[in-house]
């Protein structure tokens, strides 16, 4: 059960960081991003292919896997220069697409769709089985707690200010004499690099990607974790992405116990269950469970400009 | 401070998750019984397929159960779903692994799916039992716990191809799924009609797409006598809709699996003279008969459930080879999967019963099942199931050409 209970929070803890690289692309500055998978693909592919098919090692592919997860955001957050909002998200939706069909295509470099089997691990050989899980895990958590402070310290710094100003109204801080264009893709690779990193950490961990691994269904879960967990607050999310794994796995369980819920039901019941739990959360506390901390400005009464904390829930 | 109590609200949040999930499985481990995981493709790619699986490893270890169990011990059988989809797979299989302390995975059919959770079963040393027809499969068992039920697919292709020939074509296109299953059909297929009969180079199409219009003008450019297109159901449909639209007349080829009941309803009578290969049950066998009683199915005297007949195999080897090996040690039984499946000399007998009985008699046994008459070759992969080719007439399917290994 213990191992199972690692795993559990291993898989959580990738959703975590995917959910944190969301949040700081949409929750904070409102650029909408479909492809996550793509980015979980391309970090994925990315750093397995370098162990597996060129004999790098671990401690170099993983950190090029971010490196390509940054400058594929990047290139792609410059397309929002002549792009709308909703013009964006179709192109990420189809960055998305790209990915995968690129790993599923180009099959003499991917494999296509017999799938990458990756030997290498990191901290390979330094730890025996039942431990490694644990270590693993700690990596994991390590680069959740990693993902998390950089986040909530461009959500607390100036920086952070311009990113909301630039979702509210990008018109108002262009004028205001923000660089929009350059907060936008800055928000974008540092995002991508998140998830690059996610990909690279997922595909250490189940040895095995094929693309059907990384279907628009990802994207989906990790959009739930945000909205559930509250926009535009990383505490919220990472209790989202804990309710998403919660109800993916936890129902699991119901099986084992009542006869009448086969297999097949089970995982109806559980995209119905996610459903139905979106809707709740969006009817009752429509900004989330934790919702962002709104900004107000207090006046100068004492010593000049202050700014506090309110929530608005 | 309102940030403070959010914090807090947080951990209590998470802490009560934790303790669900801990709490949920404590409650029901059996000491004494056995536990075997059943990982079917209940919805997805598979979902025509995966109950079938589902309801004949139930019935096998039902069957046992009521019988007394195998060394006297209760089987434990806990089911889920892969989804078609190795990324939910590879939890499921984290979960029967981990908390349901499984000596084996059966019925895994996307190929996908069952390299998916390979590492993680190997790692375990968990024996998987799977009908997939990837080449990698025994390619990556490095532990010799992995057993296939199915034909691996280049034989799917030269069985067809060496049908269609039979069938006097001279001329073919080929345009297969983009996935390992039906992917790798084509070389096969190719090297039994001989490249010269084909017109274009094979290509690959890619499932899910809103149409399939330049794959089928590709697909039938020059005008070729047949066209050869493995599929899965949920895309053939699509494809098929497409050449029926640009009136293409010559011969259409496909797997039945891409030719399911729900396909004939939604095509009509366009469906009619569509021709599609399987690897079949023998229909004259024994264990072929009792499991059609068992799954409460007239004998029809065309193949059903291709897929679930394997499931009762896969169930009853699992359990012949424990009772065989006399431990649950998984190394052992998977030796024992040899003995109670290959070899000739032996008392043949054609379910769980039979077999448990002959075992504890003390007799050499070689299991001879519904899918299949079992026999695997040292890695694993089952030798031949037996092959037909049918032909939609009227909606129904009419055996036309049979491959007997």
């Amino acid at each position: 059960m213990t191992a199972y209970l690692v795993s559990m929070l291993t898989f959580t803890g990738f959703f975590m960081i995917l959910a944190l690289a969301l949040n700081l692309q949409w929750g904070m500055t409102g650029m909408v991003n479909f492809g996550i998978a793509g980015f979980y693909a391309l970090g994925a592919y990315t750093s397995g292919l370098l162990t597996a098919k060129l004999g790098w090692p671990v401690g170099l592919a993983m950190p090029t896997a971010v490196a390509a997860g940054f400058v594929a955001g990047g290139l792609i957050a410059l397309l929002s220069l002549r792009l709308r909002e909703d013009f964006f998200a179709i192109v990420t939706l189809g960055f998305g697409e790209i990915m995968r069909l690129i790993a599923l295509n180009e099959d003499e470099i991917t494999e296509g769709p017999r799938g990458l089997k990756i030997d290498a691990r990191p901290f390979a050989g330094m730890f025996d089985r039942e431990l490694y899980p644990i270590v693993y895990l700690i990596l994991v958590a390590s680069v959740v707690a990693l993902a998390f402070i950089v986040v909530e310290c461009i959500r607390r710094a100036p920086l952070g200010r311009t990113l909301r100003a630039i979702r509210e109204d990008d018109v108002v801080a262009e004028v205001l004499g923000k660089n929009v264009l350059l907060h936008r893709v800055t928000v974008f690779a540092i995002g991508g690099a998140f998830m690059g990193a996610a990909g690279a950490l997922y595909a250490h961990y189940v040895q095995n990607i094929s693309p059907e691994v990384f279907m628009p269904m990802v994207a989906i879960f990790i959009w739930m974790s945000v909205i559930v967990g509250g926009a535009g607050n990383n505490w919220g999310l990472l209790i989202g992405a804990g309710i998403v794994m919660t109800i993916l796995e936890g129902t699991r369980f119901i099986g084992d116990f009542v006869d009448i819920l086969d297999a097949e039901k089970l995982s109806a019941l559980r995209i119905i269950l996610i459903g139905t739990l979106l809707i709740i959360i969006l009817r009752v506390k429509q900004g989330g469970l934790l919702p962002e901390q709104r900004f107000t400005y207090k006046g100068s009464q004492e010593s000049g400009r202050t700014e506090t904390q309110t929530s608005n829930a | 401070m309102q940030n403070a109590i959010s914090r807090r609200t947080a951990l209590k949040g998470g802490a009560a998750a934790v303790a669900m999930t801990l709490a949920a499985p404590t409650i029901l481990r059996a000491d004494e019984a056995i536990s075997i995981g059943s990982l079917t493709p209940n919805t997805g790619g598979g979902g025509p397929f995966g109950p079938n699986i589902t309801a004949s490893h139930k019935r096998v270890a039902d069957l046992v159960n009521s019988q007394g169990g195998v060394l006297g011990r209760e089987i434990r059988l806990f089911q889920e779903n892969s989804e078609t989809n190795p990324e939910t797979a590879v939890r499921a299989a984290d979960k029967l692994i981990n908390v349901n302390k499984v000596l084996g995975i059966l019925g895994t059919w996307s190929s996908s799916v069952t390299l998916g959770i390979m590492p993680r079963c190997q790692e375990a040393g968990v024996i998987q039992m799977c009908t997939s027809s990837s080449a990698d499969i025994p390619a990556r068992d490095q532990k010799g716990l992995v057993f296939n039920f199915q034909a691996l697919s280049p034989v799917w292709g030269r069985a067809i191809g060496d049908l269609s020939l039979r069938r006097g074509f001279e001329t073919f296109n080929v345009m297969a799924l983009n996935n390992d299953f039906t992917g790798s059909m084509i070389d096969g297929f190719v090297g039994v009609v001989g490249r010269d009969k084909i017109l274009v180079e094979p290509f690959y199409y890619n499932g899910g797409q809103a149409s399939y219009r330049s794959e089928v003008t590709q697909l039938i450019g020059e005008d070729p006598e047949a066209v050869f297109i493995p599929a899965y159901v949920t895309d053939f449909t699509s494809v098929y809709k497409e050449i029926f639209r640009q009136g293409y007349e010559g011969q259409v080829i496909s797997v039945s699996i891409a030719t399911t009941p729900a396909f004939k309803d939604v095509i009509g009578d366009a469906a009619n003279g569509i021709i599609h290969g399987v690897p079949v049950p023998p229909i004259t066998s024994p264990a072929y008969k009792e499991y059609l009683t068992e799954a409460g199915l007239e004998d029809t005297g065309s193949v059903q459930h291709p897929f679930g007949t394997a499931g009762r195999d896969q169930m009853s080897v699992l359990l012949l080879a424990m009772e065989k090996a006399g431990t649950t040690d998984t190394a052992e039984i998977a030796k024992a999967i040899w003995d109670v499946t290959t070899g000739e000399g032996k008392k043949t007998v054609y379910n769980v019963t039979d077999g448990l009985a002959a075992i504890r008699a003390g007799e050499e046994i070689n299991y001879s099942g519904a899918s299949s008459s079992i026999e695997f070759d040292e890695e694993g992969m089952v030798l031949g199931r037996d092959f037909q080719l049918a032909e939609i007439r009227d909606g129904k399917d009419v055996v036309i050409e049979r491959l007997e290994f």
